[in-house]
């Protein structure tokens, strides 16, 4: 089952086969990809043949494209997958976890080899020769270090009385092929024995059967070569006959090998000795030329050229695919360039409205109606826009079941990834960004959160870890959840390492203080450092990059349950969604997002307590009062402080009331760095321009928030 | 013109085997798999069944044995392409009632070649 791949004819020197190379790149990247999903679903314990099947047709198919196209080091590749997951469809043996390590493994070869390919033969040379070794080990039934045995298990005996039957002289090795010699008989009715041969004809894989004249009148001698065990044949002929009419020798040991090559009746015309002939006709077959058939199969193979992978044919091979596609590539800056032209177009169209306000609507009927009408376009147009930005979350999440699966196997842990929302979409520029915070919680939770699995069933739960990845959208924002099963925070160990590291806490702390513990730099649960996680930069660095991204994290857990990390992200950074209001002169920006509310007040409802601070009330709640003018120091229009209006605001988990003298109105602002432009400004987030020209400040509302606390 | 039907479930396959027949002037059909092919071979005038052996739904010898029952199909001319020369494939292309075979990885020159001895 080892041979090596025989590097076949490839094209002929007047053709051309480089136009095709780029569709065979595309399918083989397609085909990679489906076989490693494939892969990765595979339930090693009850592996149907669908999905058997399904995974070998992926190799297959790579090999004989690669083959043909002249790629002869990935067809090699290919082609041991093929044979080792032939034998796994064949049963011939039992899938175990070091089969599927390896054929990822070679997956991810395959693709490297097929990108070096596509790159002109540019790029890093991969050598394959040690998974080339390790397939063929476990194709040949070899199963390295302590692994299970991986010859098949015999089948369910079929429902017939034991009866001893005449056992071979040569041991049954599974997975070889074997030339028998079946003998079947005495029988009553000859078509007993024709059954046989159809058995071998509907059973693919089963082998190859014929017919060896007999001595005796009652009995069929038949010449077979197969893989199957004695004992497996031997169940398949009960259904026909009856177990003591058959009888099993090894022909080579019979001695009537070579007389059973001589037979009369071949069975296709030609010579198929090692398989090597490149066509053949069956004799008789319908269409089949006469006479041709011996002699095609005796034509020599050699004069066949290969086709060596041109990298000047490139250029060609792209403008073909390019056609072919519906989908262009273009380069991220133009798409930006486009964003930030829509975003002055934006503020535009904010000063021609607000200029237009004062116009006497019948005199100006049409510049108005025309105002209208760019008012909607430029809405339509910056939609359209930044919609190419977006892209689905699939693309962070399908990196996450195979980096969870080499990290489970590697802390002997069992875990399940559920991924829910991967439609969701989500600026380009944050989905970079957010993957790599992404993957620190993912790791976090299978290290730090799922146990192993004794522990898990002395705790009465499943074997199985799951670790939940969601994604939704939640009014202006993106929620991205990481939820596990796990242990949970402990709050005890937390308080005691949080003491240990000098941070001031209490006993009487809420739950969802202690978790924000864990956000503190240089904190770590973990009993000890592991190769995964636990070195102490982590859930610091999660909230300061998710922080940058006017992102907020929250945690939830219940010791001995499992935790949940929920991720809240705006859907782009570019432009949002404000309410503005006024403080004075100012206008301040405030993102909608936060919004919860906005109401006049009671000076009764307003209560003053220590340090001056004060607290309104509303619905029998009370919430802090912040007053904007006191935090920007900007004189207020109303000197007697008869203002009642406020905000309230949401950030964190928590709210507070914002203070202000005016609202202004509601509409999408261009988002300008205020850091990258001027510098870090506490309570600003940004800045925009307004219809008028003036400058605005966004406001940070976890800053303001978090100001409030403490 | 002579009409070919080509079933491969490789996109890259199909369209080298379309083009290297248009090529040498045939008309071809595509199906994807077997049971495709099934559908195209009754709505289509085919001279000959060029058909690849691995495919989802239904292989080339099951694709074979489905032809072979109808007799519009009794007697045209079905190759098989495959990657495998075993004798057990051979045997099982055979008993279906294929033509004859054609290894993969091929010529595109010998693939011509074949089919000019099988139709003319």
């Amino acid at each position: 089952m080892a041979e090596t791949y025989q590097e076949g004819s490839g094209a002929g020197a007047d053709f051309d086969l480089s136009q095709f190379y780029q569709i065979f790149f595309e399918e083989a990247g397609e085909n990679l990809d489906q076989m490693e999903q494939m892969l990765l679903n595979l339930d090693l314990s009850s592996a149907n043949d669908e999905e058997l099947n399904g995974i070998f047709r992926c190799a297959h198919s790579i090999k004989g494209g690669s083959a043909t196209f002249g790629f002869s080091d990935v067809a090699e590749l290919t082609h041991q997958m093929e044979s080792l997951l032939d034998r796994l469809r064949r049963h011939e043996l039992q899938p175990i976890p070091q089969m599927v390590d390896v054929l990822l493994e070679s997956a991810d070869a395959s693709r490297s080899l097929l990108a070096r390919h596509q790159a002109g033969g540019q790029g890093e040379a991969v050598s394959t020769t040690s998974l080339v070794r390790r397939i063929s080990d476990l194709a040949a039934g070899l199963v390295p270090d302590d692994a299970a045995p991986v010859a098949a298990p015999p089948p369910p005996p079929v429902a017939v009385a034991p009866a001893p039957a005449p056992k071979a002289s040569a041991p049954a090795v599974p997975g070889q092929a074997r030339q028998l010699e079946i003998q079947i008989g005495p029988l009553d009715r000859p078509e007993q024995a024709d059954a046989i041969k159809e058995l071998f004809r509907d059973i693919p894989g089963l082998g190859a059967i014929r017919d060896v004249p007999g001595s005796q009148a009652n009995t069929r001698v038949f010449a077979v070569e197969t893989t199957s065990t004695n004992d497996d044949l031997l169940d398949l002929f009960a259904f026909h006959v009856a177990k003591e009419q058959v009888l099993i020798r090894d022909a080579a040991a019979s001695g009537e090998a070579a007389t059973a090559e001589a037979d009369d009746e071949p069975m296709v015309a030609v010579d198929t000795s090692g398989g090597e002939a490149p066509y053949g006709f069956f004799n008789g077959a319908p269409g089949a030329p006469h006479g041709e058939a011996a002699a095609a199969a005796h034509a020599p193979l050699a004069q066949a050229p290969k086709a060596a992978p041109k990298a000047s044919a490139e250029p060609k091979v792209a403008m073909q695919a390019q056609m072919e596609s519906t989908t262009i590539r273009v380069d991220v800056k133009k798409v930006d360039q486009l964003i930030n032209l829509v975003g002055e177009l934006v503020i535009t169209q904010a000063m021609l409205a607000q200029n237009s306000r004062g116009l006497d609507a019948g005199a100006y009927q049409q510049l108005l109606a025309g105002l209208a009408d760019l008012d909607r376009n430029t809405r339509d147009l910056q939609e359209s826009v930044m919609s190419i930005r977006m892209i689905p979350m699939s693309i962070v999440f399908s990196r996450f079941p195979r980096m969870l699966r080499d990290l489970a196997n590697k802390l002997g842990k069992k875990v399940e990834l559920v991924t829910l929302g991967e439609a969701t979409e989500l600026d380009k520029g944050l989905v970079e960004k957010i993957t790599d915070p992404l993957t620190h919680l993912v790791r976090n939770s299978c290290d730090h959160g799922i146990e192993m699995p004794a522990d898990r069933l002395a705790k009465g739960k499943s074997e199985h870890g799951t670790i939940t990845l969601s994604a939704s959208h939640q009014g202006g924002s993106i929620v991205i959840e990481v939820r596990d099963d796990g242990r949970g925070l402990s709050r005890e160990k937390i308080l005691s390492k949080a003491q240990e590291r000098g941070i001031e806490v209490s006993d009487q702390m809420s739950d969802a203080d202690v978790w924000q513990l864990i956000f503190a730099p240089g904190f770590s649960t973990a009993d000890e450092v592991t190769d995964v996680s636990g070195r102490g930069v982590g859930m610091d660095v999660v909230k300061r990059n998710i922080a940058a991204l006017n992102g907020s994290v929250e945690i939830d857990s219940a010791e001995g349950y499992g935790m949940k990390v929920s991720v809240r992200l705006p859907l782009t950074l570019a432009i949002m969604d404000g309410m503005s209001v006024g403080v004075g002169e100012e206008v301040y920006i405030l993102p909608l997002s936060s919004v919860v509310e906005s109401f006049q007040v009671n000076a009764d409802d307003v209560s003053t307590v220590a340090q001056g601070s004060q607290l309104v009330k509303v619905r029998d709640e009370y919430m802090p009062v912040i007053a904007l003018e006191k935090i920007f120091q900007v004189p207020r229009f109303d000197l007697n402080k008869s203002s009642n209006i406020m905000v309230v605001v949401e950030a964190d988990g928590s709210r507070v009331a914002l203070l202000v003298d005016e609202l202004l109105g509601q509409h999408q602002v261009v988002v300008k760095n205020l850091e990258s432009n001027y510098r870090k400004v506490p309570n600003v987030s940004g800045a925009t321009i307004l219809g008028d020209g003036t400058v605005a400040l966004i406001l940070d509302t976890g800053g303001l928030v978090r100001r409030a606390r403490h | 013109m002579q009409s070919i039907l080509a079933v491969d479930d490789s996109p890259s396959m199909r369209k080298m085997v379309s083009f290297t027949l248009t090529g040498a002037g045939y008309h071809v059909v595509e199906a994807v798999d077997g049971q495709d092919a099934l559908e195209k071979a009754e709505t289509h005038n085919i001279d000959l069944v060029l058909a690849d052996q691995n495919m989802p739904r239904l292989d080339g010898i099951g694709l074979t044995r489905k032809l072979r029952e109808h007799p519009k199909f009794k007697t045209i001319p079905i190759l098989i392409l495959t990657t495998e020369s075993s004798d057990q494939m051979k045997q099982a292309g055979r008993t279906a009632g294929a033509t004859g075979w054609l290894v993969k990885p091929f010529d595109p020159n010998r693939l011509i070649e074949v089919i000019q001895k099988v139709i003319r």
